[in-house]
């Protein structure tokens, strides 16, 4: 697919015109989204509070950086910790349990396919709530555990189901030129679904790193011990608790505070989805199919 | 088929669980031995504004165990989730022994009938007769219940406060205004207010308030809400409020109880509210502002009137306001009537004790009652542990703390330790902080203390309680009705009648019929 | 079973099935295989469904037994006038903002598709999905800012002569019944926009350069190629996410809870924000878990017959469906 940009080469003219509108208008729409993250991010360097729309600090300073990693502190590194942790553990294990259920329901020969397949769907409609599910993790005594936040949200069966559809794209000759060579199913699995679904793994990782990083009802409910929360919940109590003043020598308001707060979280995605975009580059998955 | 038998397998699981979870409700009080000096051998405490873990959690709990020998151990929820986590641990039947109810929760668990009466505890108490409680807060804990009337479920952890109106001094003094002695008086600086922006006064920084406002929109008053989603509705405009009390509530001249949105009280002051909103007083936001909307437009220094929490919050308000501009001063202003007491002092949080505890009286007599002693106990129930959150600078003959100062928090060095469990300022008993609060603070609460009201305990009879929700959504669209939609305030007030007509009966049924 | 044969990519389906003992047997490693996945379905899912029951009962956390009321509380809630009125709300704003979403993200994920640079194509990614991450209370006072009376969208609209000083002063657009809903979309798109490419740009990495080739051997031009090649391509994952988030619809809140106001109650009022009201936050009276339960089972059902129409509607139209 050779292409360059040329506006008089009739044979590419149409094309750069295009290219011409598409990068006008990708740009245009870039601005829009950044001009509010642009002001979360100068409130967070503005020792005032601001109310307006304001893109330049007017009393520039560090010092709301600076109190969200005094005043955590430990507990702030401790919590950034758990969060780094639970995002890996759940997303490894989200990844696993989604690609698993996935690959069950492409097996449609396989007897209970089909019922597999609404069980999971009646749980994204159904479900009874936050106390039967606080009982359940009570008596299976996991109340206070990690892992009554991680497993919950790594059986997700939205991501199954994309991650299903992403399955069945893979052309069924595979399969079978797996089964003649003798592979059995966990062997296809590993050596032929995985590999050729780099993309899949990475958005739908990318998804469940996300859940996990910004959960907040899970650990408020199902932990009491406030030493295992993650980041998002102490961002959230900064940034939404009004009854907590900010009296102390640093040079910065409460909204300075929280808008510092507000940029360390989502600092971690700003480098993350330039990795995720490694496996979109176009070809990747069907250029191993080539027979 | 295969498909059958998983059917069957899934759904005879799906009942057993169904079986095993019902018969999972059974009743049992969380066992606690006593000591022998009669003292529980421990008690569990759910609270939400108190001392954070990072600021001393443990060696609270390790002073409180060498002062009284009862071990202690404090969940403290996020703040947002707390009543959620507190409905869940009686769902589980695991609550805490002692718990923490604001004003809306705590009559609505009395009236369940799940809470330790401690009425007769209360009133043969030694602390009672020693005088040391202002009576007026424990008597207005008192509510109904499934079971008896008028009773107390709960003790005040510290005074309820409630709102004054903060007004920026610095504009007043440009302007020329004195402190308002009347509503007329008072809209007349509102008025001034939306000049400021035109005014050659040169603050003390030799700027004019002309070119600080240039370009600027200022608001003589903002608030969030016209009308608040809870009881007290009437706590934010109150100038324009004043008398009247749009809830549910008995009228003396009538004697019986009435809706108060319907009366005449209201009107007049929906009328007033209306013209100020027209002639553009009002923040025009105000009906979509967050509370947090209102503080950012009041501590970046363009609004005139702004009415807020009493205390802590003036300091807060005011150390962002100067950070803006240094040479900005805010005031509380006095009730313009002094005759009338406007602002309001709602109802205390209440500690109670849950029926789930095996040792009330005892727990009773160990926590909540220490912790109000005028001594050793309110001072660790408010200022901390000594050496931890605050440091003895003076003591006199016989020991006793004269003086003392807060020690910056363990959390954050530059900032010191307000409280653990109460507010010294808002202690509802005759004791003295021996540490000096700040002036913004005490003064606030002086002008708070000398202009407010106490409101009653709202009525929480569950008949009422389910009516109420579809009331407060008529009393939103009222308001809204008359500013945005620009009804009059006859027809605003006849959509209302009209829309509530069935809760109005229901609920003026139960109280009228209850109290004959 | 009868199972209609498959069309699309479906071929390697075989519609002859052998005896179902054999199958099993062969399917032994997969059924292994899924044991932990069911496991862990069962105990975080399917343990916590007999909370269904409290829906018959009168729940509250009083520690006393739940009192069996049979079916007053969906009783209850049919004869609300405030619930069906928030239930319509419900239903238009998700509905539309569901394929507002789709149709947007699948275009801008097309419009990203097209740049060549790849370090330029991660840069604008990256950018677009940003404010994804900004909680929607930070997103809501942002937007009130540019909302509120004399904010930014209302000086434009004055300089453009618009409406008029008046108005200029004293609107406040997200208290206006005519356009809440209009700026509840565009808010929600600028949020969620990026977001939602994320899928989409993976899906159209696994198309195979091959098809572009031989189409480019054929003579037709990009657009052709975008027509025939790209979207049939990625319909399969436009269709998928669409239904998935069909099951989803009922449960809007958060976004609406924070732009919504008391003046829009009767446009904006939905099922999520209601039941928030008067019972999930109670500012009077205990919640009663009977009564969220009852909301939660009819949200359930409505939800379980939205996916299901369009499951046949999919079926119907393209030969085969989610399951």
């Amino acid at each position: 697919m050779v292409y360059k940009f040329s506006l008089t080469d009739p044979r590419y003219r149409g094309r750069s015109i295009f290219a011409i509108f598409n990068y006008a208008f990708l740009i245009l729409l870039m601005a829009c989204m950044l001009l509010p993250v642009i002001k979360v991010l100068a409130d967070s360097f503005n020792a005032d509070t601001i109310y307006g729309f304001n893109l330049i600090p007017t009393t520039p300073t560090l010092d709301g950086y600076a109190y969200v990693l005094a005043r955590g502190g430990s507990e702030y590194l401790r919590a950034f910790g758990i969060s780094v942790l639970t995002t890996i553990m759940g997303t490894f294990l989200g990844l696993l349990l989604s690609t698993i259920g996935a690959y069950i329901l492409i097996q449609r020969e396989m007897p209970g396919n089909k019922f597999f397949g609404y069980m999971f769907l009646f749980t994204m409609m159904f479900n009874a709530g936050t106390i039967p599910l606080f009982l359940v993790i009570k008596a299976i005594g996991l109340y206070n555990s990690l892992w009554a936040v991680i497993f919950p949200l790594s059986m997700n069966v939205y991501n199954l189901v994309l991650m299903r559809s992403f399955f069945e794209q893979l052309p069924s000759a595979l399969f079978e030129a797996a089964e003649i060579d003798g592979c059995t199913p966990i062997g296809t699995f590993f050596r032929i679904v995985l590999p050729l679904s780099k993309a899949a793994l990475a958005s739908i990782g990318l998804f469940f790193a996300v859940a996990m990083w910004s959960e907040y009802v899970h650990y408020v409910i199902y932990i009491s011990d406030t030493s295992k929360y993650n980041f998002q919940v102490k961002l959230r109590t900064l940034v939404i608790d009004d009854t907590f003043t900010l009296d102390s020598n640093f040079n910065a308001s409460l909204n300075t505070v929280k808008n510092a707060a507000i940029i360390i979280c989502i600092l971690p995605f700003i480098f993350i989805y330039p990795f995720c975009q490694k496996y979109f580059m176009t070809g990747v998955t069907m250029g191993a199919v080539k027979e | 088929m295969k498909k059958n038998i998983l059917t069957k397998a899934a759904t005879v699981a799906v009942a057993l669980l169904i079986v095993s979870g019902l018969s999972a409700c059974g009743s049992s009080k969380n066992h606690v031995a006593l000591t022998e000096d009669g003292k529980p051998e421990s008690i569990s405490v759910m609270a939400t504004t108190i001392l954070t873990e990072n600021n001393g959690h443990a060696e609270f709990c390790a002073e409180y165990e060498r002062l009284t020998g009862i071990k202690l151990s404090i969940e403290k929820p996020e703040h947002n989730q707390y009543y959620e986590k507190v409905g869940i641990t009686f769902a589980a039947e695991e609550p805490a022994d002692v718990i923490e109810l604001g004003s809306t929760y705590y009559p609505s668990y009395a009236a369940e009938g799940v809470l330790w009466d401690m009425t007769d505890a209360w009133e043969s108490s030694d602390l009672k007769a020693s005088g040391i409680v202002n009576e007026k807060y424990v008597e207005g804990m008192r509510c109904d219940s499934e079971y008896a009337e008028d009773r107390i479920y709960g003790f005040p952890n510290q005074r309820g406060n409630g709102t004054v109106t903060y007004a920026r001094k610095d504009w007043m003094d440009a302007l020329g205004i004195d402190t308002p002695t009347s509503y007329e008086e008072f809209v007349d600086m509102l008025r001034a207010f939306k000049t400021i922006g035109d005014c050659d006064v040169v603050d003390s920084n030799g700027v004019s308030f002309k070119d600080k406002y240039k370009g600027q929109t200022v608001y003589p008053l903002t608030v969030s809400g016209l009308i608040s989603t809870e009881s007290p509705y009437e706590i934010y405009l109150r100038e324009f409020y004043q008398d009247a009390r749009p809830d549910f509530h008995y009228d003396e001249d009538q004697g019986k109880y009435v809706d108060g949105v319907l009366e005449p009280e209201m009107e007049a002051a929906l009328v007033r509210i209306k013209d100020a909103w027209d002639e553009g007083l009002i923040d025009p936001q105000a009906v979509s502002n967050k509370t947090s909307t209102c503080r950012d437009k009041f501590q970046s220094g363009i609004v005139g009137c702004f009415n807020y929490w009493a205390g802590t919050w003036n300091r807060t308000l005011d150390k962002n306001l100067k950070q803006k501009d240094p040479t900005a001063e805010m005031i509380p202003l006095p009730s313009f009537d002094p005759e009338k007491e406007y602002y309001i002092e709602r109802p205390a949080v209440a500690y109670v004790i849950t029926n789930f505890c095996e040792h009330p009286e005892e727990v009773f007599e160990n926590f909540i009652l220490y912790s109000h002693d005028d001594g050793e106990g309110e001072l660790l129930f408010t200022r901390g542990v000594e050496g931890v959150h605050y440091e003895v600078t003076e003591r006199d003959a016989d020991g006793n703390i004269v003086s003392a100062v807060a020690l910056p928090t363990m959390a954050d060095a530059n900032t010191d330790f307000e409280k653990s469990f109460y507010d010294a300022a808002l202690t509802i008993t005759t004791y003295k902080d021996p540490i000096e609060v700040d002036e913004r603070i005490v003064n606030s609460l002086a002008v708070f203390d000398e202009y407010s009201i106490l409101y009653d305990m709202p009525i929480m009879d569950s008949t009422v309680a389910e009516q109420l929700p579809d009331v407060e959504t008529a009393k939103q669209q009222l308001l809204t009705n008359i500013v945005i939609e620009k009804m009059s305030v006859e027809e605003a007030l006849q959509t209302y009648s009209d829309a509530t007509e069935k809760q109005r009966e229901i609920i003026l049924g139960v109280l009228n019929g209850s109290d004959e | 079973m009868s199972q209609p044969v498959q069309k699309g990519n479906y071929d390697h389906i075989i519609v002859k099935k052998p005896p179902i003992g054999d199958r099993i047997k062969r399917y032994g490693w997969f059924y292994l295989m899924f044991a932990p996945v069911v496991i862990v379905l069962f105990i975080f899912y399917y343990a916590p469904m007999y909370g269904i029951s409290f829906a018959f009962y009168n729940y509250k956390p009083n520690g006393k037994e739940p009192e069996f009321v049979g079916l007053a509380n969906f009783q209850k809630l049919f004869t609300d006038p405030t619930f069906w009125s928030s239930f319509k709300n419900t239903l238009i704003i998700s509905t539309v903002n569901l394929i507002l979403a789709t149709v947007t993200s699948v275009v801008v994920a097309l419009l990203l598709n097209e740049v060549q640079k790849a370090i330029v194509k991660k840069v604008m990614n990256t950018v677009l999905y940003l404010p994804h991450f900004l909680s929607w209370v930070v997103v809501a006072s942002i937007f009130m800012l540019l909302l509120q009376p004399n904010g930014l969208l209302s000086n434009i609209l004055y300089s453009l002569h618009v409406i008029d000083a008046d108005a200029l002063a004293q609107t406040d657009w997200l208290t206006q019944k005519k356009w809440w809903r209009f700026f509840f979309y565009v808010i929600n798109r600028w949020k969620e926009i990026g977001w939602g490419t994320v899928i989409y740009i993976a899906a159209l990495s696994g198309i195979s350069l091959d098809y572009y080739e031989a189409a480019e051997i054929d003579g037709a031009n990009r657009w052709q190629q975008t027509l025939n090649i790209t979207l049939p391509s990625i319909s399969n994952t436009i269709l998928v996410v669409f239904i998935l988030n069909l099951a989803r619809v009922m449960n809007i809140f958060e976004s609406v809870f924070v732009l919504y106001n008391s003046a829009v109650y009767s446009v904006a009022d939905v099922i999520g924000t209601y039941t928030y009201r008067v019972g999930l936050k109670p500012t009077v009276g205990l919640p009663n878990y009977g009564y969220s339960t009852t909301i939660g089972i009819f949200k359930s059902i409505v939800s379980l017959i939205l996916v299901m129409v369009t499951d046949e509607i999919s079926k119907r139209v393209r030969g085969y469906g989610l399951v």
